[in-house]
């Protein structure tokens, strides 16, 4: 438990001194919202409607991209295999990836919100239920992402191969995280948002639970 | 040099395999045209028995994907990673099928060749998915860590398919729920069309082990040609 702390802390300092990553990532953020914003406004009915969508397609495009990052600390220093080496199973250090990825999912994601909030209209009257969204969305999309980062680390065509296999994979999680924020925008019924709530929930466990089991399997060093 | 080639033959296995399941096919088309006409759809509910048998097959084929990339993990046998190839891109072929047949049978009956709802879209993510897995194979060059990737796909790409069967029960959705509903344990069709149905389920499922044994086969004749020239 501890090493786990210990390995999403030293990457997150890392991650924050170097900041390329989280600030890329952010701009690249920016720079979705006004393309998505010149291609769907200036209505703003129009905007309002599409904000959970843009939200999330935002944060799926800028996850790809944090995703990369996961395992990129340890390819560059050469570590990795010293990290594989550490005596013990090998969960550990999937549980301390997949902790360095989803802190900065939720950052980005925080960050997001407000963006879309601002530029979109996007209503901000049911918080608590749309960082819920948030949190749950952000657990499954890093589940997933460190995972397969974690598989396709060692290959020369990683940055091609990952953005398709996190995608396809994490479609449910997307779909069910866009339903859940609708239904929070539009004033649903709470009902339906906690069956959505309910789904996601269910998969980020399932996901949690089958990537840190297999992880040690696949990962080869 | 040209690798020299006995003459093989097919073992018996998967000759009988693939002979039963292509009788049985014949078979299958006959009940399916002697089957009487659906009260509601007339002589468009045919397409049922070939789109629901090849739409079971190909969840079959995807499980024993998922069941050899498994055993590949456990065993690191690269046998097993041959046939859990073999296995999905059989079950692709099949949810291909299934999916051009259902559009065929969408356009005259709600109009459209597609809409976005939960069947549909469930069933678009999960041939995404294996579409996926051959890209990412081709991706790689060594074998060993080719076999582990392709594996954490094909595990992890399983869990879309209950989600896929069960899509029907759980949301309201346009796509009929299961004739033979095994859920809530009822059939839901005239038994001469459960006869039709049945027939061409257990063609389309001989057919498919006698292609995975095919292609495990032709895979493995592939993996020692690349080892006697490389």
């Amino acid at each position: 438990m501890k090493r786990i702390l210990v390995l999403a802390l030293r990457d997150l300092r890392i991650e924050f001194r170097g900041r390329s990553g989280l600030l890329s990532a952010l701009f690249f953020l920016g720079v979705v919202l006004l393309i998505l914003g010149f291609a769907l406004g200036p209505e703003e009915n129009d905007l309002r409607r599409a904000a959970p969508g843009v939200l999330w397609v935002a944060l799926a495009f800028a996850g790809s991209l944090l995703a990369g990052r996961v395992w990129a600390v340890e390819v560059e220093n050469g570590t990795l295999d010293d990290l594989l080496l550490t005596p013990g199973s090998r969960e550990w250090i999937y549980w301390g990836k997949f902790l360095f990825l989803w802190v900065l999912l939720l950052l980005v994601a925080l960050v997001l919100l407000f963006m879309v909030a601002g530029m979109f209209y996007l209503p901000l009257d049911r918080a608590p239920g749309l960082f819920l969204t948030l949190i749950l969305g952000a657990t499954g999309y890093a589940a997933v992402a460190t995972f397969y980062a974690g598989i396709v680390v060692r290959l020369s065509t990683a940055q091609l191969v990952l953005p398709i296999l996190v995608f396809t994979v994490v479609v449910p999680v997307i779909l069910a995280a866009v339903r859940a924020t609708v239904g929070l925008a539009e004033g649903a019924a709470m009902a339906e948002v906690a069956s959505w709530w309910k789904f996601l929930a269910a998969f980020d466990l399932i996901y949690l639970t089958a990537c840190s089991l297999l992880f040690p399997f696949v990962i080869e060093g | 040099m040209e690798p020299k080639r006995a003459k093989q033959r097919l073992d018996p296995l998967t000759q009988g395999l693939l002979w039963v399941g292509f009788l049985t096919l014949a078979a299958g088309l006959f009940f399916a045209l002697k089957a009487p006409p659906d009260v509601q759809q007339g002589y468009l509910v045919r397409i049922l028995y070939l789109h629901v048998a090849a739409a079971w097959t190909g969840y079959l084929a995807f499980i024993v994907a998922g069941v050899y990339a498994l055993l590949y993990l456990v065993r690191e046998d690269p046998r097993f990673d041959r046939l859990s190839a073999a296995s999905a891109e059989i079950g692709l072929w099949l949810s291909l099928l299934m999916v051009l047949g259902g559009m065929m049978w969408a356009r005259p009956t709600w109009g459209v060749y597609w809409v976005w709802e939960p069947r549909l879209t469930s069933v678009a993510v999960m041939v995404a998915i294996y579409a996926a897995y051959f890209l990412l194979r081709q991706a790689i060059e060594d074998p060993e860590m080719r076999a582990k990737a392709a594996a954490g796909v094909a595990i992890l790409g399983v869990i879309n398919i209950p989600i896929t069967y069960m899509s029907v029960y759980w949301w309201r959705s346009i796509h009929q729920t299961a004739s033979i509903d095994i859920i809530n344990r009822r059939v839901n069709m005239a038994p001469e069309m459960v006869t039709a149905l049945l027939v061409n389920l257990l063609a389309f499922t001989l057919i498919y082990l006698g292609f995975l044994r095919l292609k495990g086969m032709l895979a493995e004749m592939g993996a020692r040609e690349e080892e006697q020239s490389g």
